[in-house]
């Protein structure tokens, strides 16, 4: 029924375009005066005047053929609200002019266009965001440095936070580039000075940690997430060897099997031990048991996880048993002794130093200029070298052995502003010019991979043939398929689809009792695994509104009711049901769309015009009577809520665009849970949207937003033009956006060929330069 | 589980990534002042609450004289006379002036810079040219190791919209060191711990001298390579790379006071393990380092971002669930604003929990706190409906005998907040005739 429905108003439009388009055939040539002003004056003026500025919009100004070129990016705006049937507001009958309008205002914009230059614009100077810092640091020296607990936070805006008008390096982030530049070139060179007691950190559960703070200093507490398993964040002070000893309490009676004991760092298996039974009717390890593991462990704040990864035994005890010190054995402490140096050298170490530092100043040179040759992420110069030979023989001077003296000078390339920076020069003059091939990689490297280019890159840039598009396009397909393009799923779709904000989410525990760490960090990883399968497979892009798969593991499949995933591991599952099928039905999305304690229709509808569709509502007007959403399920259904705010004209403009979608998604909880009941209300999945198509529920929803495929191909378009350009877009790109949107288009809306489209536009190829 | 008294007190250390055992013991220092003979100097902190105040339980009903106090403000009653309630301040550039709708950007951006800021969302830019807390560290920071310090507590949104069309640079600081440049706030206790007290240790000045030679011949590199850059890049590429050579200038000094200085301060404590979830305890290892910069003059000017505009943060430390902002917008439902009510309570008792601890501490023939301008309150004035005039503001401290506390002063309806800023400058030896839309001075802050 739904679907007919949906059929028949889809034709009805359809056809009502082919009747238009007849009609414009034999008409005489359209003129302003005759396809424009009719309908502004007959339509628009009566409240964007002089005396009613709806929305801070004016005509006045629009009312001759002039003011095209004049109020170009009024226009546009214009031009949009028209097309996606904004404006005019319900209420307002639609004139017949209306599709002269859109037509001539299309046609003239392409005239009016095509006497412009085309201006690619410019990109600010900008340093290395946190990630592409840390990233750079992770490639250039092998080393891991945890920016995010080093460094102010990059300030964001148009929802990225690499665009180079915003960012600049405060006093703070200043004294913090020193810090580092010690910290990891000592690390990186194994020459830290542990210290000489070690530290003890012991962390303990809750019922627990009497006995352990009686013998040593706690450092916090262990938190259970399962009966066999426990979980610590632990920030280690040092690299360097350390002893882990664990703590198992209880007994087993019976029988009990042998088990595996695990630990793992952030989701990697450091170190397992098989551990077998003990003798029938006893226990396998004594009450109050400790074991020692010895273990390397970077610096840095780190998620420890203590286990048994096979616990059959645990499923003969009762749930409310596991605790039980009787009839379980389970693990309940953690403590961290160390450091102490490792015997063999850091892999890092090996790496720098490629000859034998002993043999000379030559030796030193060699080092350190192919070191600037990476950082700089361009050739260096014979008195850049020299620069840094000189403070080699500073440090010598001082006393220092050849490795203090040559880490000096690390020090140096790493808060030189060559690295630290992202520069491209001007050429004297200000022209438009296309970038130079070294540049060219620099910016491939940090939009695929959020870090410097890796030697193929360089070398074939430094041979100046990424302006070969046949190499380029290799380039781009080799670091598409490098493991390091992981960075597009975690920085241009964290940032895009606002999974980042996750970490800051706080639902409210009483109503939501399934949020855990563990949930959270689970619908994180089907993002990111979604939105890679996307871009490795080239997928179609209108996936990411409707997929018949996502990717689950046992946990986040029973949250979503799917069956038959088992174990801790991610898999691609098909869907079978309507319920769940792209990123708008992804609990991350869900969760960063809601409130801590309640869902919001508006909130979710925004988050789908702004980040699907493209078309962000403007911001609520002053003195907007407030929304009771918070009585919903409790005195009135939301719709009744959301139904009574809306007879408020001045709110049903946005909320009539907003609500219906945000509604399809209320059958999901705060936290994404399916509900077909909010409170004491059944779920009311329906909408109608602005240009009469009905809906219910977020299946059929998906299918009205595939509907618009093009509209939401545009929009990631744009989006990824920001986020690879590190700079907003001006009205100057809304050419280049449209161009690569029908370029994209007629090749079928395969993502990687976005990635094509993007790295081959005028933008990403040249830059406007400026006067010195 | 049984839980004993002892038991959780020794939780509120566990909680959490770990905070250290063992709180500064403020007596044991040796406070770097205690030499000087001269008049210690005066030190001026700002307070940020975002989201504005729940006004009707903040508001007094009398002039003059401190009495009994409303429901927030309660908490404070025991310093009453450390303390000055402003009232009728405005601040006008905090509206929209046909801006539109983003008073949450705008009031933060406005607060100290008395702009009105770029509505962007990319292009950031404030008329300041500066804040006036680094107006005042660009004239005297010179004077101490630290020209000023800027501290939070809530990690800045990092995606999505911050405020209607206005970039998150405008909410997430406070603090603007030029046009174009803010100053994000440490947020972590134990970066600042590192900012004040060095990470180098227990070092002798021999060695200390030492290192500053060597971190002075990478700087120069800095130095020489940025020069030579910028005479290949446009103007704006320039102005970031300029930034750069300020604060690289900026720390050279500091080295230079720091390796010199013959009596290093001893913070007292040991460095934290980083950022406590409770806010209670974050806010106590914060604001106790404060104590400790101010007392051994290791900065006189900073801003305390509480928390940021349009914040989502639920206190479950008081048992509340919701997001602030969300609550702020109550549409008049008793609940909600009982919860925003008790918010802004919470944040009162812990200010003043600090300023019990302030008020034991000596300096020079008094005490500390009779050298410190603390100015606490919110950019705006009701949350739900975004006003900018009667903005709630105290003021704590005597500011070296400047300000007769103890009383509240109601002003001219719709006198600038940039009044205040002009006397408090005063009060810190920057002298300006105007500031922002300054009118003039706030009149009678010393005279009863």
């Amino acid at each position: 029924m739904m679907k007919q429905r949906l059929i028949s108003v889809l034709v009805s439009g359809a056809a009502g375009l082919l009747v238009t388009t007849a009609l414009m055939r034999s008409q005489t040539p359209a003129t302003f005066e005759t396809a424009v002003l009719p309908v502004i004056q007959k339509t628009c003026l009566p409240c964007h005047s002089d005396q009613l500025s709806s929305a801070g919009v004016n005509f006045q100004g629009f009312r001759t053929a002039a003011s095209i070129q004049s109020n170009r990016e009024q226009w546009d705006t214009v031009l949009r609200k028209l097309k996606t049937g904004e404006m005019p507001p319900a209420g307002v009958p639609k004139p017949s002019g209306l599709p002269g309008m859109v037509t001539f205002l299309e046609s003239e914009f392409a005239r009016l266009d095509a006497n412009v230059k085309p201006d690619p614009g410019r990109i600010t100077a900008r340093h290395l965001t946190r990630v592409e810092y840390r990233n750079t640091i992770r490639d250039l020296l092998g080393v891991d440095f945890q920016t995010t607990l080093e460094f102010p936070v990059d300030d964001s805006g148009d929802g990225f936070d690499n665009l180079g008008d915003i960012l600049s390096v405060s006093p703070l982030l200043a004294e913090r580039y020193l810090a580092a530049a010690e910290r990891i070139t000592e690390r990186a060179l194994g020459l830290t000075k542990l210290p000489a007691i070690p530290l003890d950190a012991s962390y303990a559960d809750d019922d627990h940690y009497e006995e352990v703070v009686s013998f040593t200093g706690s450092a916090g507490a262990v938190h259970h997430v399962g009966p066999s398993f426990v979980e610590v964040t632990h920030r280690v002070e040092y690299d360097g060897n350390y002893v882990v000893v664990v703590g198992l309490t209880g007994q087993r009676p019976g029988e009990p099997k042998p088990v595996n004991m695990g630990l793992w760092m952030d989701g990697k298996l450091l170190y397992s031990l098989e551990i077998p039974a003990g003798k029938p009717q006893t226990v396998y390890f004594g009450p109050f048991e400790k074991r020692e593991i010895k273990v390397f462990l970077p610096e840095g704040l780190h998620t420890f996880r203590l286990g048994f990864a096979n616990d059959v035994d645990l499923q003969n005890v009762p749930v409310e048993s596991r605790y039980n010190i009787r009839l379980n054995k389970f693990p309940q402490f953690i403590q961290f002794l160390g450091p102490e140096k490792p015997a063999e050298e850091v892999a890092s170490r090996k790496k720098i130093l490629i000859c034998d530092l002993k043999t000379g100043p030559a030796c030193t040179e060699r080092i350190l200029s192919t070191l600037a040759h990476r950082a700089f992420r361009r050739p260096v110069t014979k008195t850049e070298v020299a620069s840094l030979m000189k403070i080699v023989n500073v440090a010598k001077k001082e006393g220092l052995n050849d490795e203090r003296a040559l880490q000096l000078a690390m020090q140096a390339i790493l808060v030189s502003p060559d690295f630290l920076f992202r520069l491209e020069r001007d050429p004297v003059g200000g022209q438009v010019h296309t970038i130079s091939s070294v540049e060219m990689a620099s910016r491939l490297s940090y939009f695929l991979w959020s870090s410097m280019p890796d030697d193929e890159l360089l070398a074939v840039a430094e041979a100046g043939k990424l302006s070969n598009q046949k190499t380029l396009d290799e380039q781009v397909r080799r670091l598409m398929a490098d493991p390091r393009s992981a960075a597009l799923a975690d920085n241009f779709a964290g940032q895009w689809l606002e999974i980042r904000n996750l970490d800051s989410m706080k639902p409210d525990p009483d109503k939501f009792p399934d949020w855990s760490a563990e949930l959270r960090d689970d619908m994180r990883t089907e993002t990111r695994m979604f939105f890679d399968y996307i871009l490795r497979q080239n997928r179609p892009v209108v996936e990411f509104i409707d997929a018949r798969y996502t990717f689950l593991n046992e946990p986040l499949a029973r949250y979503y009711g799917v069956e038959g995933v088992k174990g801790p591991d991610f898999r691609k599952v098909e869907l079978t049901d309507g319920r769940r099928g792209g990123v708008l039905s992804q609990a991350s999305v869900l969760a960063v769309s809601s409130y801590p304690s309640r869902t919001s229709v508006v909130l979710r509808g925004k988050y789908i015009l702004e980040n699907i569709l493209g078309s962000p509502p403007p911001p609520p007007p002053p003195n907007v009577p407030p929304l009771d959403e918070d009585a919903v399920g409790t005195s009135l259904s939301l719709r009744q809520q959301m139904e009574k705010h809306r007879e408020n004209p001045a709110c049903a403009v946005c909320h009539s665009k907003m609500d219906p979608l945000g509604f399809a998604l209320e059958n999901y909880d705060v936290i994404g849970k399916w509900r077909t009941m909010d409170g004491k209300f059944p779920v009311d999945s329906t909408g109608t949207l602005a240009d009469g198509t009905k809906f219910e529920g977020p299946a059929e929803m998906r299918r009205v937003l595939t509907s618009k495929l093009p509209q939401f191909a545009e929009c990631v378009a744009g989006k990824m033009m920001i986020y690879s350009l590190g700079r907003g877009l001006k009205q100057s790109d809304n050419r280049t956006l449209a161009q690569m949107t029908r370029n994209w288009e007629a090749k079928g809306f395969a993502f990687q060929d976005l990635i094509f489209e993007i790295v081959h536009s005028l933008p990403f190829q040249s830059r406007r330069g400026e006067t010195q | 589980m049984i839980v004993t008294k002892k038991k959780l007190d020794r939780r509120t250390f566990l909680r959490g990534v770990g905070v250290t055992i063992g709180l500064p013991v403020l007596d044991a220092m040796t406070p770097a002042l205690v030499r000087a003979a001269t008049k210690p100097p005066v030190r001026l902190m700002f307070f940020y609450l975002p989201n504005g105040i729940d006004m009707p339980n903040w508001n007094l009903d009398y002039q003059g004289k401190l009495g009994e106090l409303p429901r927030i403000l309660k908490p404070m009653e025991a310093h009453r006379e450390d303390t000055l309630v402003l009232s009728n301040l405005t601040h006008n550039y905090g509206r929209a002036l046909l801006d539109g709708a983003g008073d949450h950007g705008r009031c933060c951006a406005s607060y100290l810079t008395g702009a009105h800021v770029k509505k962007t969302s990319t292009d950031i830019y404030v008329s300041g040219p500066q804040s006036m807390d680094q107006l005042i560290a660009g004239e005297i920071g010179q004077k101490t190791r630290l020209p000023s310090l800027e501290i939070g507590m809530e990690d800045p949104r990092q995606t999505g919209s911050c405020d209607s069309g206005y970039s998150c640079a405008y909410t997430n600081n406070l603090a603007w060191k030029s046009e174009t440049q803010p100053m994000p706030p440490v947020l972590d206790p134990r970066l600042m711990f590192e900012r004040l007290f060095g990470t180098s240790g227990d070092l002798s000045l021999a060695e200390r001298l030492q290192q500053q030679r060597l971190r002075s011949s990478v700087l120069d590199f800095v130095r020489e390579s940025t020069q030579k850059l910028t005479k290949e890049l446009g103007t704006s590429d320039r102005r970031k790379l300029d930034e750069y050579l300020s604060a690289i200038r900026g720390i050279e000094q500091q080295m230079d006071r720091a390796a010199k200085d013959e009596n290093p301060v001893d913070p007292g404590m040991g460095k934290p393990a980083g950022a406590p979830s409770d806010f209670g305890d974050h806010f106590k290892l914060l604001t106790d380092m404060v104590t400790i910069a101010f007392r051994s003059d290791l900065t006189r000017v900073g801003t305390f971002m509480i928390t940021r505009e349009g914040t989502s943060r639920a206190y479950r430390e008081i048992g509340i669930a919701d997001g602030h902002h969300p609550l702020t917008h109550h549409g008049g439902k008793v609940e909600q604003l009982a919860k925003v009510t008790q918010i802004n309570e919470y944040h009162v008792k812990n200010f003043a929990a600090w300023v019990e601890r302030l008020k034991q501490i000596p300096e020079g023939d008094g005490r500390l706190l009779d050298n410190l301008m603390l100015v606490y309150g919110a950019s705006l004035n009701d949350g739900n409906r975004h006003i900018h005039d009667d903005l709630p503001t105290i003021l704590v401290g005597q500011g070296g005998g400047t300000i007769k506390t103890g009383r509240r002063m109601v002003f001219r309806r719709e006198t600038p907040f940039c009044n205040l800023h002009l006397s408090l400058m005063d009060r810190m030896g920057v002298q300006r005739e105007s500031f922002g839309d300054s009118s003039g001075r706030l009149p009678g802050l010393d005279t009863v």
